[in-house]
């Protein structure tokens, strides 16, 4: 049996199941919202909330930068980690923006690229926490000079100061690695499929295998 | 949304209706799952009218937005507890109690469920004798894919058929 032997079959089945399925129009008329839409106005809601958190830590940091102004370690550190800080602002921005444009009339792939990064804002969150891992020194800095007015770094003698440089080399090299392989192109290797699923979600998971696999024979 | 516009809608959905009952048997193996994607897919709809372009068949703009709900689609099981409490929109018959005679259109139903959710759309498309530029246009992939796709699809259709015969 060839497939183009069911089309008229199935065009038919328009007519037939006109009875199967019935339309309150009057109920219908009143909604306002829906489900997904709902869940995206959440998310927008959360997005914004996080953007006003990150905002606050910019504006913490620079006051703190102002304050001491000086070539010194904490200071130096303080700068690193408003970096990150100015990241995750104009992600989360950049994610608000998305949203609002959701548009469920886009080409199916198109929509799903959308949806797939609206979804992963948790693993672009964790991303950017892991790459600032090799910056480590940098809390530890800014934590000493807050509770205790210490500027540590004076403290270290030279043989600590190349090991913590080197480890945070390596740590570069290995968080680098990891963001980069941390994609939905990736999805079939296990460990990042549990990664993501443990990070997000199943759904995620779900989302990036469709990706994918739709992108699969156009490569 | 003005009254015109509401009735302009009511009319067109009247009419095409038949694509919601397609996907959502196509997508959902159960019950309460098609009930509840087709009221999402109804409402997206009625809550997108506002801006569909004329310039796009009905039909065509009520794929779309239907195949990207219905591939968006996701619902933790816990959540089927509050189907109850729910304002019916759309009700749907079940496949199973449908008539009998279209043994045909019962056997693509399987066979279209045990697709990826991507082939499902390209079949969806395939069957209401779309192009495969429309094809491509709708899903946002490439001709060639869209051909490939169908040419594999066919294949493993035949191919079950010929098992299923022997």
């Amino acid at each position: 049996m060839h497939l183009d032997n069911f089309k008229s079959a199935w065009q038919q089945q328009s007519t037939d199941t006109h009875s199967a399925i019935e339309i309150n129009q009057a109920k219908l008329a009143e909604i306002k919202i829906n489900k997904q839409i709902k869940a995206l106005d959440k998310m927008k809601w959360a997005r914004i909330i996080e953007s006003c958190v990150f905002l606050i830590i910019i504006v913490l940091l620079w006051k703190y930068i102002v304050a001491g102004f000086t070539f010194s370690a904490p200071i130096i550190s303080a700068f690193i980690l408003n970096l990150f800080a100015i990241i995750g602002l104009a992600g989360n921005i950049g994610q608000i923006v998305l949203i609002s444009n959701i548009d469920y009339s886009k080409p199916v792939n198109q929509l799903q690229k959308d949806f797939y990064r609206v979804c992963s804002h948790k693993l672009e969150l964790t991303k950017l926490l892991l790459m600032s891992v090799p910056f480590y020194l940098a809390y530890v800095f800014i934590g000493f000079d807050l509770l205790f007015g210490i500027d540590l770094y004076q403290y270290l003698e030279l043989h600590m100061i190349w090991f913590y440089s080197l480890s945070s080399v390596l740590l570069f090299i290995a968080t680098a690695w990891v963001f980069a392989k941390l994609n939905y192109k990736n999805i079939s290797e296990k460990w990042i499929n549990a990664s993501v699923q443990f990070i997000v979600g199943k759904r995620l998971v779900t989302m990036a295998e469709f990706l994918n696999s739709s992108e699969l024979i156009e490569s | 949304m003005n009254t015109t516009k509401k009735t302009l809608f009511a009319q067109a959905m009247e009419q095409h209706k038949g694509i919601i009952y397609k996907i959502v048997n196509s997508y959902c193996q159960n019950k309460d799952d098609r009930q509840d994607l087709a009221q999402e897919i109804l409402t997206t709809m009625w809550l997108a009218y506002d801006n569909y372009n004329n310039a796009y068949k009905f039909s065509t703009w009520m794929y779309r937005i239907s195949l990207n709900v219905a591939i968006s689609y996701y619902r933790k099981d816990s959540r089927r507890e509050d189907k109850a409490n729910e304002e019916c929109i759309v009700k749907i018959a079940d496949l199973s109690q449908e008539d009998e005679s279209n043994e045909v259109v019962k056997q693509l139903y399987e066979f279209i469920g045990q697709l990826d959710k991507l082939n499902k759309a390209i079949m969806l498309l395939y069957l209401e004798s779309e192009s495969y530029e429309s094809i491509a246009n709708s899903l946002g992939i490439s001709k060639t894919n869209v051909a490939t796709r169908i040419s594999r699809i066919k294949h493993t259709l035949k191919l079950q058929f010929e098992t299923r015969d022997s």
